[in-house]
């Protein structure tokens, strides 16, 4: 589904990426580790088109075609879904309206009509139900002044409203005390399906106690140093990122 | 009623006194093209009949918001628009007391012939609505309003002043406006200017709130080449309370400036002012707010705010806060803001499918919004709203092309 070969890039004079590979397949749940700095939630931004990021070299391929040739917006539509690490705050934008318009241009990208707005009231509150979420957080304005757990409940909400193919969650587990963090994990797990892939960008293991990843891949200067199973989170737990780094440099 | 017979060279004389960006308050406004408009006025026959507005236009402004309205064309009120007998009186005069010792009040002292007095006696089922409608077909035409309003004691009053100009020609306008609210009286005013892209208007609304008495109040400047607004709020008595909020949106060419003075002279008693501004291309807009807190107003509470989006960077905006404080016991805050659209947003907007134009749109929106659902004549709302989305819309689209 999603093909990352050698891929380099920068943000202004800095070089983040040095040829990252990564192969993601439908139905995979992977998990990306790595030190600060190393490149995470670069990776993300690259995959959903931030321009800050200047790709300098190698190919992002979505289910075949060049994703780099497409806009933020053109791969949303494309069903590619960037949970934000500091998701942002849009006073005076109603945070239906938004889930609404973002269902309707994915919509209208299927040529499909928009939504009524009965149903997607419904489906909402069902989704809000399923995360735990108070209703009222619909007439709120986009994670204005939402706790650091709503914010992040509020974007697998996004997630769940959108039906994504790939979803690629920029630490979705920073700043959650453990009852949002098995709140948004519950979420998650309930939106894996064979049809769907997800990337887990993280930090700690910790996350990956509630959502099991089928791949684990540790990212040290900007390139995939290490792959494995599970059991690879734990190793490095146990023994930290200086392990890696010792292992990427040896 | 026959209209005062106009003296041209007071007009004159008048038109030669307004003053220059030499003037402290005038350092950002440029009033030439209004002399020059003005000018070539009297050149002609400053007697003959203006241009006529079209009833379609008048029409359908007046269906816009659900009112009873007192047409003011070219400067000459339609008594056939008055409302008859009822709760609100409505005298035709002369002439009107002048407003203030100062060269626009001159000015429109100079060049009155038919002044209205509004007497509003108790709540009305409707809101008033005032326009003020101009047409100037070919040349440079002048025409003015002058109006007082006069909010009886205890009474809840809705008015809605709406400023609209068309037509080729230059114009000039040079409204004055006086709000007198009775004691425990509350006023709910919304004001729209609306005129043609190159037309130009300087307006002075003084307001005088009684003991007790509340203002709500909002602005909405969407159209002028040359726009000056001037708001004096007068709190001579105890308890009263003038909220007023302000909203503007300049294009290319266009310049705004709204300048607002709040004297407190007793306490307790507060104001509060929130101007925000979204300006597109070559434009420049003014913002000076100035509060005055006189000796002895003690338990004043006096806020204002100014934020401004910028969706160009030819866009100049000059904001300028000022408080003067003569008073111990008061409570003063002011804060401005310039800034551009926040690009984390339009990111976050364009990761969830929607385009480029979509999130800047929104976004903009969102700027006002607060603005627009809060317009405090309810009646209004669904037409500012269309007002401000419309004139929005075509800004944004600008900037993005």
């Amino acid at each position: 589904m999603l093909e990352i070969k050698n891929l380099q890039s920068r943000i202004g004079d800095t070089e983040i990426l040095h040829g990252l590979s990564l192969s993601v397949n439908v139905g995979e749940v992977h998990a990306i580790m790595g030190p600060n700095g190393s490149g995470k939630s670069t990776l993300a931004q690259v995959v959903a088109g931030h321009e800050d990021h200047v790709v300098t070299g190698g190919e992002v391929l979505f289910n075949g075609s060049d994703l780099l040739q497409l806009a933020p917006e053109e791969r949303a539509r494309e069903g590619i879904f960037l949970g934000f690490q500091y998701p942002v705050e849009i006073p005076g934008v109603n945070n239906a309206y938004l889930l609404k318009a973002a269902v309707n241009a994915k919509r209208q990208h299927q040529g499909l009509g928009e939504i009524d707005a009965f149903e997607f009231l419904k489906l909402a509150r069902e989704k809000m139900a399923a995360l735990g979420m108070d209703p009222k957080f619909l007439n709120r304005g986009v994670n204005e002044g939402f706790s650091g757990g709503e914010k992040k409940r509020n974007e697998i909400l996004q997630m769940a409203m959108l039906e994504p193919k790939l979803a690629i969650l920029d630490e979705t587990d920073s700043g959650l005390d453990i009852d949002a963090l098995k709140a948004v994990a519950e979420g998650v797990n309930a939106l894996r399906r064979p049809d769907r892939a997800i990337v887990l960008v993280t930090h700690y293991q910790r996350l990956l106690d509630y959502i099991e990843p089928d791949h684990v891949h540790v990212l040290s200067g900007g390139r995939i140093v290490r792959s494995g199973d599970k059991s690879l989170a734990l190793e490095l737990e146990e023994k930290g990122y200086d392990w890696v780094r010792e292992a990427a440099s040896a | 009623m026959t209209q005062a017979p106009l003296s041209v060279d007071r007009i004159r004389r008048a038109v030669s006194a307004l003053p220059t960006t030499r003037h402290e308050d005038w350092k950002y406004t440029d009033l030439s093209s209004a002399i020059d408009i003005s000018t070539r006025w009297l050149q002609e026959d400053v007697s003959r009949a203006p241009d006529a507005a079209s009833p379609q236009a008048i029409a359908a402004l007046t269906a816009a918001v659900d009112a009873d309205w007192i047409v003011i064309e070219n400067g000459v009120p339609d008594p056939s628009s008055f409302p008859e007998g009822g709760d609100i009186g409505i005298e035709r005069l002369r002439h009107a007391e002048a407003l203030a010792d100062d060269p626009l009040a001159r000015l429109n002292s100079a060049l009155q012939r038919d002044a209205l007095r509004i007497e509003i006696n108790a709540a009305t089922e409707k809101p008033l609505g005032i326009l003020i409608i101009d047409e100037a077909l070919s040349g440079a035409q002048v025409s003015q309003a002058t109006i007082d309003i006069e909010v009886a004691p205890g009474c809840d009053a809705e008015i809605i002043e709406y400023h609209s100009s068309s037509g080729d020609g230059d114009h000039y306008s040079n409204s004055a406006v006086t709000l007198h609210i009775g004691e425990s009286a509350k006023a709910a005013y919304v004001r729209i200017q609306d005129r043609d892209l190159k037309h130009v208007q300087t307006a002075r609304f003084a307001i005088e709130l009684d003991t007790d008495s509340e203002l709500q109040m909002a602005g909405y400047d969407l159209g002028g080449g040359l726009i000056r607004n001037d708001v004096d709020v007068n709190l001579a008595k105890p308890g009263a309370s003038a909220n007023f909020n302000g909203l503007y949106l300049a294009g290319d060419d266009q310049h705004i400036d709204n300048h607002t003075r709040v004297d407190h002279r007793v306490g307790p008693a507060s104001s509060s002012q929130e101007y925000r501004g979204i300006l597109n291309g070559r434009c420049r807009c003014v913002w000076n707010g100035k509060a005055v807190v006189h000796e002895g107003a003690d338990g004043t509470d006096a806020r204002q705010a100014n934020h401004n989006l910028l969706l160009s960077d030819k866009a100049e905006i000059d904001a300028k806060p000022e408080l003067e404080i003569y008073a111990d016991d008061v409570k003063c805050a002011h804060g401005t803001t310039v800034g551009q659209l926040d690009e984390a947003a339009i990111f976050y907007l364009r990761t969830r499918g929607l385009d480029q134009r979509a999130a800047q749109q929104l976004l903009t929106h969102a700027f006002a919004a607060g603005f627009v659902n809060r317009a405090p004549v309810a009646a209004s709302r669904e037409a500012v709203t269309a007002l401000v989305e419309a004139r929005l819309s075509t800004l944004v689209r600008e900037a993005i092309s």
